[in-house]
């Protein structure tokens, strides 16, 4: 028998506000935080918006200059995670360092794009007609002089679970994955999983990421993934609305202390929620595109809710992926409705990108928030610019309004290039809960 | 311990494979290994980007005939997911189809309960994809206009480029190749990778999630982001000889490499007759992060009179004893019965007393005695890659029964107190601890033994 995994910290940074009350409000309120992009000059871009976290405050995370240079979700990591430290009470103390690990799912830190654009245009030359080019070894030489070794140094994925790991003081196992848009939901799940097959009693676990970068928007905009709409940047993320036209590029960070029971009964630690399920899986298509089944999609909330015990009428809400892309969200609600069945038409479907933006490797992180708001609140959120139907998408999708609803579980799920999907379960703690029992004789087993 | 550690739910490797500059098949790189042969004889080969000074892996150009071991109806699909592919991923995918081959999965497992998890570095930017952006939109004088970048770079820029540049391509592919259908995860955690993505396959195989998991990592330190980065954490040699433990070591040399295995539930593999390598007995990781306060004031860097980082060489021996201690709590051995370590044996100043200070603070009597290897020798750094061509480059001293030497170790350091192995004669024993570290203060490790019913 498993060992019960609950939560009992919890910090955000994001477009929405960087406190977990700033989130719920702005959630409740409709508050959609995607406007005109403004960290670099994209006016000559064919898209100009972005869900940005304005007027960042970096004495969030203190003074020092230390920080002052770290990329932008670093320090977007180590506001939440000193956040969800804090709640626990572990900020100052954590009880026992060694069963105490880190993992996240922070995305790729990209480098100064000028500093880049100018160490490439002093060192190479193209080669005719081909892709390739010339000299690549002095463009090591010239970008190691040009770029500044100091602020370089941060430029790893890894950096924001180190600091946290040092800061915190965490003498466990330390890990960050990178699986797409469901890379911090995975670092999530496996965390939970780490503490249930006894490995650690504490996690701090979760993700960040920001995009808006030139880099970022390159990419996305090569993908033709990114919505259009830069006259109106309020309406330009509308999941499962058939206008939909692509998601908008945002940033963010979530960070959750998840702890063994027990551990946090003793300890007396207010607890937030239980993580009851976890489920994951590969839709071995492409690496472009989901499986037009959405076999993968559904076979990670299958996996999910078994390893939670629990059925498909368990469940009261789902916070989708919902990037708002043509194709995410047909194969998203095929997907629901395949693991659902019937019930799929039942249990309302939200996506909380209509207002945050999509936080690439955070937005499960994020989500997970967002999920533990509505638990302990009794209100869901509302897909905003939901407003004509999709044949494809016909599912109650929450449109524009918060609703009053009481739930016990939650399933939150989300998807990423390479075929990746991811699903957890979050429950309303309950210490009856059937199946399950807090009794020290689980660990004796 | 629980019911996790009953047989139901031992885990044991079934299939090898490897990709470096020692070698692109498990046979080649055992007999540079026995051979003993030299780093500068494995430098004959072509240097893929940046770093002319180490050998990158010989004629690995990335073409379909890179990838032995791959059944024809396979094939089809590796051709088309190349040119979605960066080097790194190349190198991974060519170590998971053979590992996979060697295991002899195919068709034998419910894709559903089949995973994937590997070790990857931050994949860099490359240079050549922006070139022909960059120079579009830069004057005659050479002066990039960065207005111009949203039209008329743009325009040059390879639709799906973004999509080779994700970590988590190397497990994707595979996964997509090889019909995987399990969860597939990639960790970027640097040098502590490749034991971290076997902990995780082995979590998802006891949980009875899975049956078999496709582990690997792959990685590089000869592109030049990566070199740089490397730089920045690390004293690097230079042109010169990594030598492991040797007093006139003076840094590590950058590589690349990739390697795999497969992991499978006990039952199967014994059900469908599969050879057995080793078992996965246990594993640990552990941190010991310097210290700082809340102004993110941190000790790491500050350095003592005589030039050396102490903070961070003490926060790197921590972390490797208490990953060392974990792992053999765990695995229920003692020390004095470790057939050998192949220990991280980076080539630096620091990292190596580090290592051996932290093998002799949790082997006690032992510390001097038992025998250990360090690959890196041979190959190079290859940052996460590196942890996984280790592992199974000691898998295959098992099954050999012999060590390997360490590369270019002449003059023992008295400040390492421990024994690297200097010839092929040293008997391998019927286990092993794999060793591997991060400077900041980050450590992993790894338990393996011969299997035994």
């Amino acid at each position: 028998m498993n060992r019960r995994v609950v939560i009992t910290g919890m910090g955000c940074a994001t477009p929405l506000g960087n406190s977990i009350n700033e989130l719920a409000d702005g959630l409740y309120s409709g508050h959609i935080g995607i406007g005109r992009l403004s960290l670099f000059d994209a006016e000559q871009f064919p898209v100009r918006i972005a869900a940005e976290i304005r007027g960042w405050d970096t004495s969030l995370i203190g003074r020092s200059p230390r920080w002052r240079d770290a990329p932008r979700q670093t320090q977007f990591a180590i506001h939440a995670g000193l956040c969800a430290a804090e709640q626990a009470g572990i900020a100052d103390a954590v009880p026992d360092a060694e069963r105490m690990g880190v993992y996240l799912g922070c995305g790729e830190p990209f480098a100064d794009f000028t500093t880049f654009t100018r160490s490439i245009g002093s060192s190479t030359t193209p080669k005719g007609d081909t892709d390739e080019c010339d000299a690549t070894e002095s463009f090591a030489q010239i970008a190691a002089r040009m770029f500044d070794p100091d602020i370089e140094r941060e430029y790893e994925p890894d950096m924001p679970a180190i600091h946290l790991a040092e800061l915190i003081g965490v003498q466990g196992p330390v890990a960050n994955c990178i699986s797409a848009c469901v890379s911090s939901t995975q670092a999530i799940g496996e965390s939970m999983r780490m503490i249930q097959q006894d490995e650690a009693d504490l996690m701090l676990c979760g993700g960040a990421h920001s995009i808006i970068h030139p880099f970022g928007l390159t990419g996305f905009l090569k993908l033709s993934a990114l919505s259009q709409r830069n006259d109106d940047p309020q309406s330009a993320v509308r999941p499962f609305d058939a206008d939909r036209d692509g998601f908008v590029m945002g940033e963010g960070a979530g960070l959750f202390i998840l702890e063994e029971l027990e551990h946090a009964l003793r300890r007396g630690a207010e607890i937030f929620g239980e993580m009851t399920g976890y489920g994951s899986s590969q839709d071995a298509f492409r690496v472009t595109d989901s499986h037009p089944d959405g076999r993968g999609t559904e076979a990670a909330i299958r996996r999910a809710l078994a390893s939670a015990r629990l059925n498909s009428d368990d469940i009261g809400y789902i916070n989708a992926h919902g990037t708002g892309t043509i194709m995410n969200d047909k194969v998203e609600t095929l997907a629901i409705k395949r693991a659902f069945g019937q019930q799929a038409y039942r249990i309302p479907v939200s996506s909380t990108k209509s207002m945050l933006g999509h936080a690439t490797t955070a937005c499960g992180a994020i989500e997970l928030a967002v999920c533990l708001i509505s638990l302990r609140d009794g209100v869901i959120p509302p897909t905003m610019n939901w407003e004509t139907a999709d044949g494809d998408c016909d599912l109650d999708y929450v449109p524009r309004n918060p609703r009053e609803l009481s739930c016990r579980h939650m399933l939150t799920q989300n998807i990423g290039f390479g075929g990746q999907n991811a699903a957890l379960v979050v429950s309303r703690y309950d210490e009856h809960r059937s199946g399950f029992s807090a009794s020290s004789t689980q660990r004796a087993a | 311990m629980s019911d996790l550690y009953n047989d139901r739910k031992r885990i044991v490797i079934t299939g090898l494979g490897v990709v470096c500059s020692a070698g692109r098949t498990i046979d080649q790189f055992w007999s540079s290994l026995a051979g003993g042969r030299t780093q500068s004889e494995h430098a004959a080969a072509t240097t893929p980007s940046s770093i002319a000074m180490t050998p990158g892996v010989a004629d690995f150009s990335g073409t379909i005939e890179d990838f032995p071991g791959v059944p024809d109806t396979k094939r089809q699909a590796i051709r088309k997911g190349l040119k979605l592919m960066n080097r790194e991923t190349r190198l991974g995918v060519a170590a998971g189809q053979q590992a996979l081959a060697d295991a002899g999965t195919m068709g034998q497992f419910d894709p559903q309960r089949f995973g994937v998890c590997f070790g990857a570095d931050n994949v860099s930017v490359m240079p050549e994809d922006f070139q022909r952006g960059i120079t579009a939109c830069s004057s005659t004088a050479g002066e990039f206009d960065f207005a111009r970048w949203g039209t008329e770079g743009l325009e040059q820029i390879a639709p799906l480029w973004i999509l080779k540049c994700l970590p988590n391509m190397p497990a994707c592919h595979l996964a997509i190749i090889n019909d995987l259908q399990g969860p597939t995860n990639t960790i970027t955690q640097r040098d502590v990778s490749a034991n971290i993505a076997i902990a995780e396959a082995c979590r998802g195989i006891r949980s009875g999630e899975l049956d078999a998991a496709l582990v690997g990592a792959t990685g590089t330190t000869l592109h030049a982001f990566s070199l740089m980065h490397a730089q920045l954490e690390d004293e690097v040699a230079g042109n010169v000889l990594c030598r492991p433990f040797d007093k006139r070591r003076t840094g590590s040399a950058p590589g690349e490499g990739a390697a795999a295995i497969v992991l499978e539930n006990a039952q199967s593999a014994l059900r469908r007759g599969a050879p057995i390598y080793g078992e996965v007995v246990a594993w640990g990781a552990s941190s010991c992060v310097g210290s700082a306060n809340r102004t993110g004031k941190s000790e790491i860097g500050r350095t003592s009179a005589d030039g050396r980082d102490t903070t961070r060489s003490r926060s790197c021996r921590k972390a490797m004893a208490s990953a060392l201690r974990q792992t053999i709590r765990r695995a229920g051995w003692s020390p004095a019965n470790v057939g050998h370590i192949h220990a991280h044996g980076l080539g630096t100043w620091q990292s190596d007393i580090a290592e051996a200070q932290a093998i002799g603070e949790v082997f006690g009597e032992s510390g001097p005695i038992v025998p250990i290897v360090a690959a890196k020798s041979y190959l190079g750094n290859s940052a996460a890659g590196a942890g996984m061509l280790e592992l199974v480059s000691s898998v295959l001293s098992l099954k050999y029964g012999h060590l390997f030497p360490v590369l270019n170790y002449e003059v023992p350091d008295p400040a390492c107190a421990i024994r690297p192995v200097v010839d092929c004669d040293e008997p391998a024993g019927t286990s092993f601890l794999n060793l591997n570290a991060f400077g900041r203060g980050v450590a992993s490790c790894v338990a393996i033994s011969t299997w035994a019913a």
